[in-house]
């Protein structure tokens, strides 16, 4: 048998880096801030978005992209907590979500009326990390059920992220979790990673994350 | 992350081409995320699939974050010279 050698040396991210810049630059132009929630599953993702329509759907006109590998209850489940369209992605057995699903998905979203959008991907801290969906920012959920390591069993997810929330923290008293020795560690992958730490069950710590969101979505409104 | 590297093998190869591709080469970056063999299992499964008829896999681990489709090998179909 001959062989013929073909050279290709294409990155296997080029494809959908070029369309994610393509949805960046549409949520730009839109003044839509872009959170990419990342985690394992049963963080608390669906949780902490639940909480945060609650409070701020109508102050920051909140849409919300989610992502599953089957099922669109999370989607569902967040409808409850608002008038405006949840987009279901459902992946059909993909682990993450990527760019041309949110490009997609973004066509059923009035981006004139909104000001903050959060996409929901799929509970898995491995390829999400390396799929950029046009996102303003990467945020990792992770919670107290968790082990103080996940930071360093999956470092590049903590390293692409520009924020943290450790959630859950109501059970704390209830668990051996040692909160310095998370941080400590995800600080080591990301000296930068800015946290937060919530229980998006009681409400704990949720303040400082709506002010965050306030102050960003205030940040990129046209003057 | 399987399917987009099937997804650009199809660009790359001829349709007569597909059912012939015998080695698919990449660079997976140690720092890429991804562990070799799991990345192994997974495209065997989505190359099995026709056109395609189960090429093998050959990874290299350059250091950095690289993930990269680097070669494609096809039997041309003529005796070795």
């Amino acid at each position: 048998m001959a062989v013929r050698t073909i050279d290709v040396r294409e990155r296997v991210m080029a494809r959908n880096d070029l369309i994610a810049a393509s949805v960046r630059g549409r949520l730009q132009d839109a003044g839509v801030v872009a959170f990419n929630l990342v985690s394992s599953p049963g963080s608390g993702k669906t949780a902490l978005l639940e909480r945060t329509l609650e409070a701020l759907d109508t102050e920051l006109d909140i849409a919300v992209i989610t992502g599953d590998v089957q099922t669109q209850n999370d989607a569902d489940r967040l409808a409850r907590c608002t008038d405006r369209l949840v987009q279901a992605v459902v992946t059909n057995g993909a682990c993450h979500l990527d760019a041309l699903q949110v490009e997609t998905a973004l066509d059923a979203i009035d981006l004139g009326r909104t000001r903050l959008l959060f996409i929901e991907n799929v509970g898995n801290l491995v390829c999400p990390a390396s799929w950029d969906l046009g996102e303003t920012a990467k945020v990792v959920v992770f919670s107290v059920t968790e082990g103080e390591d996940k930071p360093l069993k999956y470092p590049k997810m903590f390293r692409e992220a520009g924020y943290a929330v450790l959630n859950k923290m109501d059970l704390l008293p209830h668990l051996d979790f040692d909160v310095a020795a998370a941080v400590a560690n995800a600080r080591s992958v990301n000296p930068a990673l800015r946290f937060f730490f919530t229980s998006a069950r009681t409400g704990e710590g949720m303040d400082a994350w709506y002010d965050f969101l306030r102050t960003r979505v205030e940040a990129a409104s046209p003057a | 992350m399987a399917l987009e590297i099937r997804r650009i093998a199809e660009t790359r190869l001829a349709p007569d081409e597909r059912a012939r591709l015998v080695t698919v080469g990449l660079e997976v970056g140690e720092e890429s995320g991804l562990e070799p063999e799991n990345l192994r299992f997974c495209l065997a499964a989505v190359f099995a699939e026709p056109p395609f008829a189960a090429p093998r896999t050959i990874i290299e681990r350059p250091p950095g974050d690289a993930l990269r489709v680097t070669y494609l090998e096809v039997d041309d179909g003529r005796p070795d010279d």
